[in-house]
């Protein structure tokens, strides 16, 4: 398969007088694995269908390979999607779903059916073939899905929250089962999505999005270890959000102009201050839970509340709601953001 | 994005000029012909004069009074059948369903002579009355009959909307109010009763509007002192010049409006009865069993009711004299020999007129259905606001508007006049037929999921190509139905068939039933052609529900 640059030049989609997306501008590099990552209303689905076709752009401009498409239908983009609902179509089968792109490109009997074969063969279902898409269960339709728009082979493979349909082992299994047929076909891939752990674990490359705009862009590590705003700092893993020039802020030393990210799991908690290393605060726990690997401690700091995580052992101590505890912040994974810095949280 | 093609825009095109030409053209040459002076000018003396008619004024009422008390009855007889249906676990469930299409199948007109014979006064059960106690019941009389013979047709209407209505109340509505202390009749009359009324609104409003505008069965049952037959004959013996007669289609066409627009009125916002995802019906309860004697008794009377026209039309078409006696004197199949002899042309013309119409609805259906809910064209809902007008038009008044519009034009190149042949007749049809054609298209398309075509064309289909591939063998549940629907409702049309037929040759079976029925001697042969008629019908209504069952099996399937 050909692999495909992808960019988005300041673009701008409004639905009547409500604003989507608003300067848009990205580029998802040749064989990528690229997430859309943000809520509900995000514009993260919009970006996806403007790339499909099937939204149009009010300014900006929308390159694949280079070549701009503004105007091309959407059936000569050459960009494969798989829908959320999959959108099997119910009166054919399997094997007549897959083959349909095919036939629409009016390729030889022969060629369709080999081709049929190999994308089928690619997921595992050659014997589901002639099955209609009511006989399958929902990891299989996927398949089927998948199977379907790979086998005309896109530049681009777009995937609209592909695991959302699933219950949440199978979502575990299939995510693995599409990062490593991605990799073999080194496609250029979009993923859309509101799990952060599932563009975390799947993506080379994220997208964090709110209100239509993008809000950073970088690799699950860069998101997490130095989030842009207090948007991406709160979506992307659970974490402590300091206001800039609040108390505790001052109490750590920090200036006055950023708001101060604290990851939980970064947090030590002590019966007594220890580690000179670190800055130590007393508080009293107000409330824990226990999530088997790890228990989250919500501790009551002044008039803060900081959660702390620790990670948890058999036989290991615990604190209990109203004991007072010690917390060690290790100046060296508190991170610093501009207050200044857009995003909404 | 404009969102169309130029292709859509010229089906919308073609669509509208032929609802202009025979809708829309058509029904105001009638308002204006209503409130036009001779000369031209506004004036509301047409008007004036209908109501210094006392005949006219007799007939006004009649009309209001005959609608409402088939409305009535219909409901006295649905309600409770509903209500069994979806509230008791009983084997009478069946054949409330099976009483629900029972009497649809039989066109009132075709039992009202039937009828007239089971409950007339000198019908099977007066005599049988009369001999054992020596009374006699007056329920064939006059308006009586008209009433009684409408609410027996039309009671399903009431019955499938209310059961709809009911089923799709979720039961947590139920349950949530029982966990908060109501029970029994309150719990009816507060929490049922009010989910379930924009279904029994709907079914009464549709009630309503059909017995006020036929023209069939008071016509059959010689009751002239009612508006829609007053228009039939002003029209038929004073002339096509006689204003009166647009008078009377005016109000009966103002009616109708009236009565759906009041239904919309009030089910506006009130449709909030819709079963949630995974949600349950209604808990179905076991009957006790003085209940369910009570249950099955009122089930057998109404049976009985309902079959009674199917049987008596039977008997009649087999009967050698019926008069004057509980059943016909001997049996025979002569009127069937006679009516395959005398008219085997109105069986072909029906099939032919009703085949047209059917394809022509279902063709424009699916058009406005797409062209309504994939494009985004201008004034695309008022394509379906006049599609859907056309029921509130009655047969009648849609033929005197077609009669005063093309009187004196002929059809290209054969100089025949387009009044005299059967050109009219397949349009009255279609034009008649098209809102529940629509329904039907606009139903199985709306239930179709958009990624289903956005996949299509992601994987390289065009519009036309994903239409043709994806949408219409999609919709293909909905379009049989549609056309199974148009094809036996307009196979039984009478008022705006009585109108448009000018030759015997022209005449389709309903035109002919009326005929032989005018006559003693002819009501052995017109029975005979009214049960090939039902036969017609009820084969349509099983290949309809056939159709729809299997339609319904693909949607649970899809997605």
């Amino acid at each position: 398969m050909t692999k495909a640059r992808v960019e988005a030049q300041g673009i701008a989609v409004r639905y009547g007088r409500t604003v989507v997306l608003r300067d848009v501008n990205l580029a998802v590099e040749p064989g990528e694995f690229f997430a859309l990552l943000g809520p509900s209303g995000s514009g993260k689905s919009t970006l996806l269908r403007l790339v499909a076709g099937f939204v149009q752009a009010h300014a900006g401009r929308l390159l694949i390979a280079g070549a701009d498409i503004a105007g091309v239908p959407p059936w000569r983009r050459d960009v494969g999607m798989v829908f959320q609902n999959y959108a099997l179509w119910p009166h054919m089968t399997v094997r007549e779903n897959v083959a349909f792109g095919l036939e629409e490109r009016r390729l030889p009997a022969p060629a369709v059916a080999d081709k049929v074969r190999a994308a089928l063969g690619l997921v595992n279902l050659l014997d589901y073939a002639e099955r209609r898409p009511s006989q399958l269960s929902g990891g299989q339709q996927q398949r089927v899905a998948l199977a379907r728009t790979i086998a005309v082979e896109p530049k681009v493979l777009l995937l609209d929250e592909p695991l959302s349909n699933l219950d949440a082992k199978l979502r575990i299994r299939m995510r693995e089962e599409l990062r490593a047929l991605q990799r073999k076909l080194g496609i250029t891939t979009i993923f859309v999505t509101h799990d952060q752990e599932e563009a975390m674990t799947t993506a080379d490359r994220i997208a964090v999005m709110d209100q239509g705009v993008i809000q950073q862009v970088g690799t699950p590590i860069e998101l997490f270890d130095n989030p842009a705003n207090r948007f991406v700092a709160n979506f992307v893993g659970s974490v402590n959000l300091l206001s800039g020039g609040s108390a505790l802020a001052g109490e750590l030393r920090l200036p006055k102009a950023a708001d101060v990210v604290i990851r939980p799991h970064t947090i030590a908690l002590a019966s007594a201050p220890g580690d000179a290393g670190r800055i130590w605060l007393a508080g009293t726990v107000a409330d824990r839970e226990f999530l088997g690997a790890f228990i989250r401690y919500k501790v009551k700091v002044g008039q803060t509340q900081l959660v702390a995580e620790e990670p948890h052992r058999v036989g290991a101590d615990s604190y209990r709601p109203g004991e007072t505890v010690h917390l060690g912040i290790d100046p060296a994974q508190v991170r610093l953001i501009n207050s200044s810095a857009g995003g909404k949280s | 994005m404009r969102g169309y093609t130029p292709g859509q825009l010229a089906a919308a095109a073609l669509i509208a000029a032929f609802l202009l030409a025979f809708l829309a053209v058509p029904v105001a040459t009638v308002v204006y012909v209503a409130f036009a002076e001779p000369g031209g000018g506004f004036t509301l003396s047409h008007f004036a004069a209908f109501f210094d008619l006392a005949l006219m004024r007799e007939s006004f009422w009649n009309s209001l009074y005959v609608a409402a008390a088939s409305v009535l009855f219909a409901s006295l007889i649905a309600v409770p059948l509903a209500y069994f249906t979806v509230r008791f676990r009983f084997h009478g469930a069946l054949i409330i369903q099976t009483l629900g299409v029972l009497p649809l199948i039989m066109p009132p007109f075709v039992g009202a002579v039937a009828m007239q014979l089971i409950f007339g006064r000198s019908g099977s059960v007066n005599l049988l009355l009369g001999e054992w106690f020596g009374i006699g019941v007056p329920i064939m009389e006059g308006l009586n009959g008209v009433i009684f013979v409408e609410a027996l047709h039309y009671f399903p209407f009431i019955l499938m909307n209310l059961v709809v209505a009911m089923g799709n109340i979720d039961a947590s509505m139920e349950e949530s109010a029982q966990n908060l202390g109501a029970s029994g009749w309150r719990l009816f009359r507060r929490i049922v009763f009010p989910l379930a009324m924009p279904g029994y609104v709907a079914g009464a409003s549709l009630v309503f509007v059909k017995v006020f505008d036929d023209l069939g069965t008071p016509l059959v049952l010689n009751v002239t002192n009612m508006l829609a037959p007053q228009a039939y004959l002003r029209i038929t013996s004073v002339g096509i010049e006689d204003p009166i007669g647009y008078v009377i289609g005016v109000l009966l066409i103002g009616f109708s409006l009236f009565a759906l627009w009041a239904a919309a009125l009030a089910l506006r916002g009130r449709d909030y009865a819709t079963l949630q995802r995974g949600g349950s019906s209604l808990a179905m309860r076991a009957l006790k069993p003085w209940q369910a004697a009570a249950a099955y008794a009122w089930i057998a009377l109404v049976l009985l009711l309902v079959l009674s026209p199917h049987l008596g039309i039977l008997l009649l078409s087999l009967g050698t004299v019926w008069s004057f006696s509980v059943v016909p004197d001997g049996f025979t199949l002569q009127h069937y020999a006679t009516v395959f002899q005398d008219s085997p042309r109105m069986i072909w013309n029906t099939l032919a007129y009703c085949g047209l119409a059917a394809l022509i609805d279902v063709v424009l259906a699916t058009a406005i259905a797409y062209l309504i809910l994939r494009t985004r064209l201008p004034l695309r809902g008022s394509l379906d606001l006049v599609a859907s007008a056309a029921l509130a038009i009655p047969g009648v008044v849609l033929a005197i508007g077609y009669l005063r519009t093309f009187r004196g034009v002929e059809i290209p190149f054969s100089g025949e006049l387009v009044t005299s042949s059967w050109l009219l007749i397949v349009i009255a049809y279609s034009i008649r037929r098209l809102p529940y054609a629509l329904r039907s298209c606009m139903a199985a398309l709306t239930q179709l999921h958009v990624s289903l075509e956005e996949a299509a064309e992601n994987l390289g289909a065009t519009k036309r190509r994903t239409l043709q591939r994806i949408v219409v063998p999609l919709m293909m549940g909905g379009i049989l139905a549609g056309f199974v629907t148009s094809f036996m409702t307009a196979a039984v049309e009478l008022s705006a068939t009585i109108m448009l037929t000018t030759s015997q040759s022209l005449a389709p079976m309903s035109y002919g039933i009326y005929l032989y029925m005018q006559s003693a001697a002819g009501r052995g042969p017109g029975a005979a052609l009214g049960v090939l008629a039902v036969a017609i019908v009820a084969l349509g209504t099983y290949l309809s529900h056939r159709f729809m069952r299997s339609r319904a099996v693909d949607l649970d399937r899809q997605l």
